[in-house]
């Protein structure tokens, strides 16, 4: 509850604590890529526990989506801070001091970086094979291909695209690249694991419970029921917090200790646990003269690091993303995940959106040069608009993106002169299929209670779904309480991610009321199942039961000497269908907006032969009250609209619509973050002082 | 060692070693958890308190180096308006960075009863909120100073 916020006396997972719990620390790999010739545990001091591969040996192989990853490695490490080994004792100091006493003897081995490298003929592989996981977050048609490093490969055959091009009075192709990112949430990781007899009891920061139960399950080949996964709020997330982190390394530790062990990971380690993609992505689009489209063709590389965790489905998105809400006759897309020697890639607020808009709304500006069309003119005239298909062949519905241009390029006074002022548009995918449930208990008392396994990370989805059961019930929310996420309890829910929560729990809620008000019982249980699904060969099917929309707009201006870009004024204009805690949906866009504004400008981890150089708060760098440039955002409501999901929406447009500002200069960036070195180099460009 | 301090206006003793730090002693030994701290190099700004009347973090400052100061945290700051108008202007979500932020902005308002956009931003420019609420930082900030003038003006 807020009040508890603002007191401090909320706990977080790194707040958990239990009788007698011992404290864990992780020994990870200094090299990228090596075998592990020896460990020798013999100097670490009595009284501590100790973790090795040899202990894990008899795990499971588990992973979300490719069954990949080993609780501790196993004879061979892929990346710089691959786990090899733990220690748990009574202090963070002792298990600190523990650490250092542990020899392991390594042979480097040769490594790969970077995805087109990694996908060239002859290069090393990270994985011998890929297994799919039997974990269902890997729920759709996930295509490896053994013996490359790819380990998924999403494609697009709409239309057809050769007689598409070839109908094209203009063609513009462009490759960009984006960045590797940190999540950064303010509470790192942590974990808190104990065993009662053969049953594993858990408290962990996560989006994901039902998926780390299930996960668990499969590393120590036991029961589901046997794991029971508690989460309490976090320190944000934004996507750093899925699918199992910590949660193996603590419960093999603890069954080992044969008591509790906790782990909180020191903020350098955060860079060595999950990251953002960084992507490559080649677009080809073709128009006519008045700017109709007829052609466009896509290829994204998303580098998902030594671990695929999710990246599958972060590169299908990105993948579905790419040909942005327009229509398009003729689209073929090929969109790959593929494994390098670096640390691994997963869920990151925009899953994949953020550099496929990127790539396909710069891209949209370069046409429009090209072709001497005003850049809204081009989007006005293409966007998709009620009841046109996409490209993957679904029909759309509930469509507000004109509104969200409009809106957007009102905003910056568009209309006004258009130097330094740049736009972009984008539709985003919500998690399909998917699953929620909810339970709604009458305490007797004109009070109510509700169980979800909706997790809150600071997104407001408790107060959100709260909020929504008192209107519905027509009371005070002050009488709506709700628990965290608790697997032993909570009905099942397919998990906290993708913006999905509010719009699936306010269709649950309403079930749940109705299941309450016809049984004339106290508990009433709601469950709505959305189906769907591509074609993972065709792309055809249906990517999204509900699609999130919105635009922004950027005022820059360019110092032509150092490269620096001043951004002015920032925008974002967000479908919200309808807005349940006005404030709480305001802070979704300002904190996409700002999280997209460090994406755009400066955020870049830097990553040196496999290792992270800048794994600390003072070498990377996340915006500050201080570097705020002035933001405005609407929330466009639609009378008798579902609510919408605001999470992630008003990230992704934010680095296209500054890029698209620059280009007004003649700067044509394709690289993300917009570094002063890069523009300068972009200005080199246009101004023929190519080294 | 024993480190003898006032924390919230009571005599406390923690027994650390000489190395640890004031963030140490509040969280681990007198159980704060209030008080956060995430970096260990003083950037993230979770773990500020006041030492004597000065915001600073407590990630930092050796535990012996605050015997017989004065220290604050949230747990300390009672009814006040500042907390209040965090809470008015919901300006948190996660709330990890809140009681830092709330904290921070009591010491600016002791120092700049009436600061500007950007003096707020100058004072809050260490207290990282990844959530992004800082709009609503600053309405809770300037909320708060006219909250506090119009306390002390009655």
């Amino acid at each position: 509850m807020s009040g508890s916020r603002t007191s401090g006396t909320i706990k977080y997972a790194m707040d958990a604590a239990v009788d007698g719990m011992w404290h864990a620390r992780i020994l990870r790999s200094p090299f990228a890529h090596a075998r592990i010739k020896r460990i020798d545990v013999s100097l670490v001091p009595d009284g501590v526990v100790v973790l090795t591969g040899e202990d894990t040996r008899d795990l499971n192989h588990y992973g979300c989506q490719i069954a990949d990853e080993t609780v501790l490695a196993q004879g061979e490490v892929r990346f710089a801070g691959d786990p090899v080994a733990a220690v748990a004792a009574r202090t963070r100091r002792e298990a600190d001091e523990a650490l250092v006493c542990i020899e392991v003897d390594y042979e480097e081995l040769p490594a790969v970086f970077g995805a087109e490298a990694a996908v060239a003929p002859g290069a090393h592989l990270v994985h011998a094979q890929h297994n799919v996981s039997e974990n269902d977050a890997a729920y759709f048609g996930i295509r490896p291909i053994n013996g490359t490093n790819v380990c998924h490969k999403f494609q697009i055959r709409h239309g057809d695209i050769e007689a598409g091009f070839a109908e094209a009075d203009v063609i513009v192709e462009e490759t960009y690249r984006t960045d590797s990112a940190a999540h950064v949430p303010m509470e790192p990781h942590a974990t808190l694991a104990w065993w009662e007899g053969d049953r594993l009891e858990i408290i962990t920061g996560s989006q994901t419970p039902f998926n780390v139960r299930m996960d668990l399950a499969i590393i120590f080949g036991i029961d589901q029921e046997k794991v029971r996964v508690k989460c309490p709020p976090m320190g944000g997330s934004f996507g750093a917090k899925t699918f199992i982190r910590l949660e193996g390394i603590v419960a093999a530790l603890a069954r080992k200790a044969g008591r509790p062990v906790k782990m909180v990971l020191d903020r350098s380690e955060e860079w060595q646990t999950l990251n953002r993609h960084p992507a490559t992505i080649t677009v080809r689009i073709g128009a006519k003269k008045d700017g109709t489209l007829v052609a466009k063709k896509v290829t994204c590389l998303a580098d998902t690091g030594a671990y695929a965790d999710c990246g599958p489905g972060v590169a299908q998105k990105m993948g579905f993303a790419s040909p942005g809400p327009y229509r398009i006759p003729n689209v073929w897309v090929d969109s790959s995940c593929v494994y390098t020697n670096t640390p691994p890639n997963g869920a990151y607020r925009g899953y994949g959106q953020m550099q496929s808009i990127w790539a396909s709304e710069r891209t949209m500006d370069l046409l429009a040069d090209r072709l001497g069309i005003d850049p809204l003119t081009l989007r006005m005239q293409n966007l998709l608009r009620e009841g046109d298909a996409y490209c993957t062949g679904e029909v759309m519905h509930d469509l507000q993106l004109e509104q969200c241009l409009a809106a957007a390029a009102n905003a910056i006074g568009w209309h006004e002169g258009r130097k330094g002022k740049g736009l972009s548009l984008l539709i985003k995918g919500m998690q399909t299929p998917s699953r929620a449930s909810i339970m709604l208990k009458h305490n007797g008392n004109g009070s109510y209670h509700i169980e979800c396994a909706t997790a809150e990370m600071g997104q407001g989805a408790h107060l959100a779904i709260r909020t929504m059961a008192a209107g519905m019930l027509g009371i005070d929310v002050r009488h709506v309480s709700i628990s965290y996420p608790d697997t032993a309890i909570s009905p099942y829910d397919t998990r906290t991610t993708s913006s999905r929560s509010t719009h699936m729990m306010s269709r649950a809620l309403a079930e749940a009321l109705k299941d309450l008000r016809l049984n004339g019982i106290d508990v009433g249980i709601g469950e709505v199942r959305d189906e769907g699904g591509l074609n993972p060969d065709t792309g055809q099917g249906i990517a999204s039961s509900h699609w999130h929309q919105g635009a922004a707009g950027a005022i820059v201006e360019l110092d032509d000497e150092t490269g620096l870009v001043k951004v002015k004024h920032l925008h974002a204009s967000v479908y919200a269908g309808k807005v349940v805690v006005r404030k709480a949906a305001e802070m979704q866009n300002e904190g996409s907006m700002i999280m997209g504004f460090g994406t755009a400008m400066f955020e870049r981890i830097e990553i040196a032969d496999g290792q992270v150089t800048n794994a600390n708060l003072s070498d990377y760098s996340v915006p500050s009250i201080a570097d705020l440039p002035k933001m405005t955002h609407d929330l466009i409501e639609v009378e008798g609209a579902l609510v919408h999901g605001l999470g992630e929406t008003a990230l992704p447009p934010i680095p296209p619509a500054i890029g698209n500002a620059l280009q007004t200069f003649g700067v044509r960036m394709t690289t993300l973050p917009m570094t002063p070195e890069r523009v300068l180099a972009a200005i080199d460009l246009r101004d023929g002082r190519v080294a | 060692m024993k480190t003898t301090f006032s924390l919230n206006g009571q005599q406390v003793s923690v027994d650390t070693d000489a190395g640890d730090m004031l963030l140490h002693a509040l969280r681990d030994e007198l159980h704060l958890t209030s008080v956060r701290g995430t970096c260990g190099i003083g950037l993230c700004g979770t773990c500020t308190v006041i030492v004597d009347d000065k915001t600073t973090a407590s990630c930092l400052i050796p535990v012996p180096m605050i015997a017989g100061a004065d220290i604050r945290t949230i747990e300390g700051i009672g009814n006040d308006p500042v907390l209040q108008a965090f809470e008015d202007a919901q300006a948190f979500q996660c709330g990890f960075c809140t009681p830092a932020m709330i904290l921070t902005t009591q010491q600016l308002l002791v120092e700049n009863p009436a600061p500007s956009d950007d003096e707020i931003d100058a004072a809050l420019a260490g207290n990282l909120c990844r959530c992004g609420c800082y709009f609503k930082i600053r309405d809770a900030a300037k909320l708060a100073a006219t909250a506090l003038a119009q306390r002390s003006g009655a």
